[in-house]
């Protein structure tokens, strides 16, 4: 029997909780079959998968180290703590939770700033005056010192801060900071306030693979049936499906459809009952079925999709692309 | 033992430093961190060994000579006096080609106040080095950082200007593109305090200073984050000054372009600065002066002046160079990269906290280079 493939999930907290509701969606329910406090567990149903619950730190060294295949984590960590990460993981997708920003924030009495352009000329300035670096706390030592690079800001010192980041400045630490922020709450709490063109990474919970690890042909194999529900579902959420019945439905009117509403027809054209099947994005379902009314339908209906499989699996495709 | 530290060349280099009044100096091979981050920058972090001392303070194996002799010598009785102390040892960086442990070897001279006479005496010995190892004539790079930063500091500009102007200096990539904005765009579009800006832009100098502080302080504001309201009012106001519309008269920016182009031997340098300086009547005096009176004291060091290449766009790319810099190659491109590399940094002892200016000027020798240089020993030297 071949290795299993691995998956790492976060072990605890709203990124765990959304990870299972991730792949429960996607038909692939995470069980712990040795109960609740267990670190491994599997996916019902998929003999040849291994889950193991780490934290989100870990699951980004792992990745790295090709000690698992696949794991879900932040964009933020793996671009911190994985020099030339695009060598060592590809990242599959977004996964539309985690949703955070690195940023670049200093305190609000700092009238005087209001972009990096002015940061930089305050970080000189301040070395002249104080003949030495200004001090940026931050865990993110690498995006920060990138980001500093690419701005041109030379005079800074980073220091290392593991907690609580945001209280640097007023405990005098530090004069400013690189952290992550939801919505900008804490930040405004502490005095701080985000430089303008200061977004150094729009981050949120992505599905990971990692290139070294050992992707023999099982866990391949695994890999993209996994990848072929994932992408049936986020397609089917894609998607609202409509259905009528109408003589008068013609290739005209179709191409009218699809240019103003965005639908696609899976199965082609109506059949000769006129019975017509189409995929409508959610957002412009009710403009189609009043187009379709207006032409001469008498029922159109719609409805929710659970999967929709097709020929291509264009994750798996990126994930063999990067193997 | 690795091949370098065997080479008998390099003990033999360091003895005749020492004859030339060198003292031998050996610092610690752990140094605390904190000053070649502050000195060098955080670009260094990634070259560099670090680890974490139980007290919770970042310690690094040396990656250089010059910090560590300079901070032995604030430390010792001598501090402020003249001095001079040559070394050769390991230094530990994270490189791509070659052994993260390697040999550097090199001289500082401490408090020195003959400026261009210390300056010549370092780069006449910088040459013995390669000497030494078969290379009788090496590719000479020069440049001084005293005469760009005088230079600019002759200027017609706002402090913001001339300040932002110095530190892209030592990062060509940005100067260049520090210029196009300047000319080109407004600067940074409007600040968003337009309409107290423009209604303070006009007054007392004092009663706007007063208002701003007031209004900070009104806001509870004291000091955050190291900077005090006074610092913050200051460069408000100036951001008031340099208004919303001005930019880099293109004239300025043809006269930085003309004087980044001069290049040559010293002498042809030297003549076409004071032709520059007498054109746009500026002030380059002092700082020309200097560079001058260097040349002749190479000269009596029997460099030729005609062998360097003097250009003042050179720079070595850290901030704490004041004067001269230079570095020499092989010309024959065979072996990459800085075989002697140094200048003067008298900005450096303040950066480690000395209370008076001490001067300071020397060079690092990398031993591997010049091995692989594969030349013989020079006559008189050890085999």
């Amino acid at each position: 029997m071949s290795a299993p493939l691995v998956i790492a999930v976060p072990a605890k907290g709203r990124l765990q909780e959304k990870a299972h509701e991730f792949f429960a969606r996607a038909g692939l329910a995470l069980v712990k079959p040795r109960g609740a406090r267990d670190y491994r567990g599997a996916i019902s149903g998929l003999d040849d998968v291994e889950v193991a619950y780490l934290s989100a730190s870990e699951i980004t060294g792992q990745l790295a180290q090709g000690a698992v295949h696949l794991g879900i984590t932040g964009e933020d960590l793996v671009r911190e703590m994985i020099p030339q990460a695009d060598r060592k993981v590809v990242l599959l997708d977004g996964l539309g939770f985690g949703f955070a920003n690195v940023v670049v924030a200093v305190p609000q009495a700092w009238i005087d700033v209001r972009n990096m352009a002015d940061l930089d000329d305050v970080a000189t300035a301040f070395r002249l005056k104080h003949d030495r670096r200004m001090r940026v706390a931050t865990k993110y030592i690498n995006l920060t010192r990138g980001f500093f690079a690419d701005q041109g800001v030379i005079d800074y010192r980073i220091v290392e801060s593991a907690g609580a980041t945001e209280g640097a400045p007023a405990a005098g630490t530090a004069e400013l900071i690189v952290d992550i922020t939801t919505t900008g709450a804490t930040l405004a709490a502490n005095g701080l306030k985000v430089i303008d063109d200061g977004t150094i990474l729009r981050s949120q919970a992505n599905l990971v693979a990692a290139r070294t690890a050992d992707w023999h042909d099982g866990a391949r194999e695994t890999a993209r049936l996994m990848l072929d529900r994932i992408v049936a579902h986020s397609r089917a959420r894609a998607f609202r499906e409509v259905r009528t019945r109408h003589k008068g439905l013609d290739e005209a009117l179709l191409a009218t459809a699809k240019e103003r509403f965005g639908v696609m027809a899976p199965y082609g054209g109506p059949t000769s009952s006129g019975m017509m099947t189409l995929h409508c994005p959610p957002d412009t379902v009710h403009g189609l079925a009043n187009f379709l009314r207006q032409h001469g339908a008498e029922t159109v209906v719609v409805a929710e999709l659970d999967y929709v499989f097709a020929r291509d699996n264009p994750l798996y495709e990126k994930l063999a692309a990067g193997l | 033992m690795n091949q370098a530290t065997k080479d008998l060349r390099a003990d033999a280099l360091v003895a005749s430093y020492e004859r030339a009044g060198y003292a031998p100096a050996a610092p610690a091979i752990l140094q605390p961190a904190e000053p070649f981050l502050d000195l060098s920058g955080e670009d260094i972090r990634r070259r560099m060994y670090l680890v974490n001392d139980p007290a919770g303070g970042e310690l690094c194996l040396r990656p250089d000579l010059t910090i560590p002799a300079a901070r032995d010598y604030l430390a010792s009785p001598q501090a402020g006096r003249p001095a001079s102390f040559c070394y050769l040892g390991p230094v530990f960086r994270q490189r791509e080609d070659g052994p993260a442990e390697f040999l550097q070897a090199g001289i500082e001279s401490f408090g020195r106040a003959d400026t261009a006479a210390a300056d010549a005496e370092t780069l006449a010995l910088a040459l013995e080095a390669t000497a030494l190892y078969g290379l009788a004539r090496p590719d000479i790079r020069m440049g001084d950082v005293a005469l760009f930063s005088g230079f600019i500091g002759a200027l017609d500009l706002a402090p913001a200007w001339k300040r932002r102007l110095a530190k892209d200096f030592n990062h060509k990539s940005h100067l260049a593109h520090d210029l196009d904005r300047l000319v080109l765009d407004k600067q940074n579009g409007k600040p968003e305090y337009q309409g107290v800006l423009a209604a303070l832009a006009n007054s007392d100098p004092k009663a706007a200073h007063a208002l701003v502080t007031d209004l900070l302080s009104i806001a509870g504001i004291t000091a955050v984050g190291g900077r005090s309201v006074g610092e913050i009012a200051d460069r408000f106001l100036e951001q008031a000054e340099l208004g919303a519309g001005s930019t880099l008269p293109r004239a300025t920016r043809v006269l930085i372009e003309r004087f980044l182009a001069i290049a040559g031997d010293p002498d042809e340098a030297a003549a076409e600065l004071r032709a520059l300086a007498a054109d746009a009547n500026l002030a380059l005096g002092p700082a020309l002066d200097l560079f001058e009176s260097r040349t002749g004291f190479l000269a009596a060091r029997d460099v030729d002046p005609r062998a360097i290449r003097f250009s003042t766009a050179f720079g070595r790319g850290l901030d704490y160079y004041t004067g001269m810099v230079f570095e020499l190659h092989d010309p024959s491109g065979a072996v990459k990269g800085e075989l002697v590399a140094g200048g003067r940094y008298d900005g450096l002892f303040a950066r480690l906290g000395a209370a008076q200016l001490v001067p300071a000027v020397g060079f690092a020798v990398w031993i591997d280079g010049l091995i692989a240089l594969g030349g013989s020993a020079a006559p008189g030297g050890a085999t």
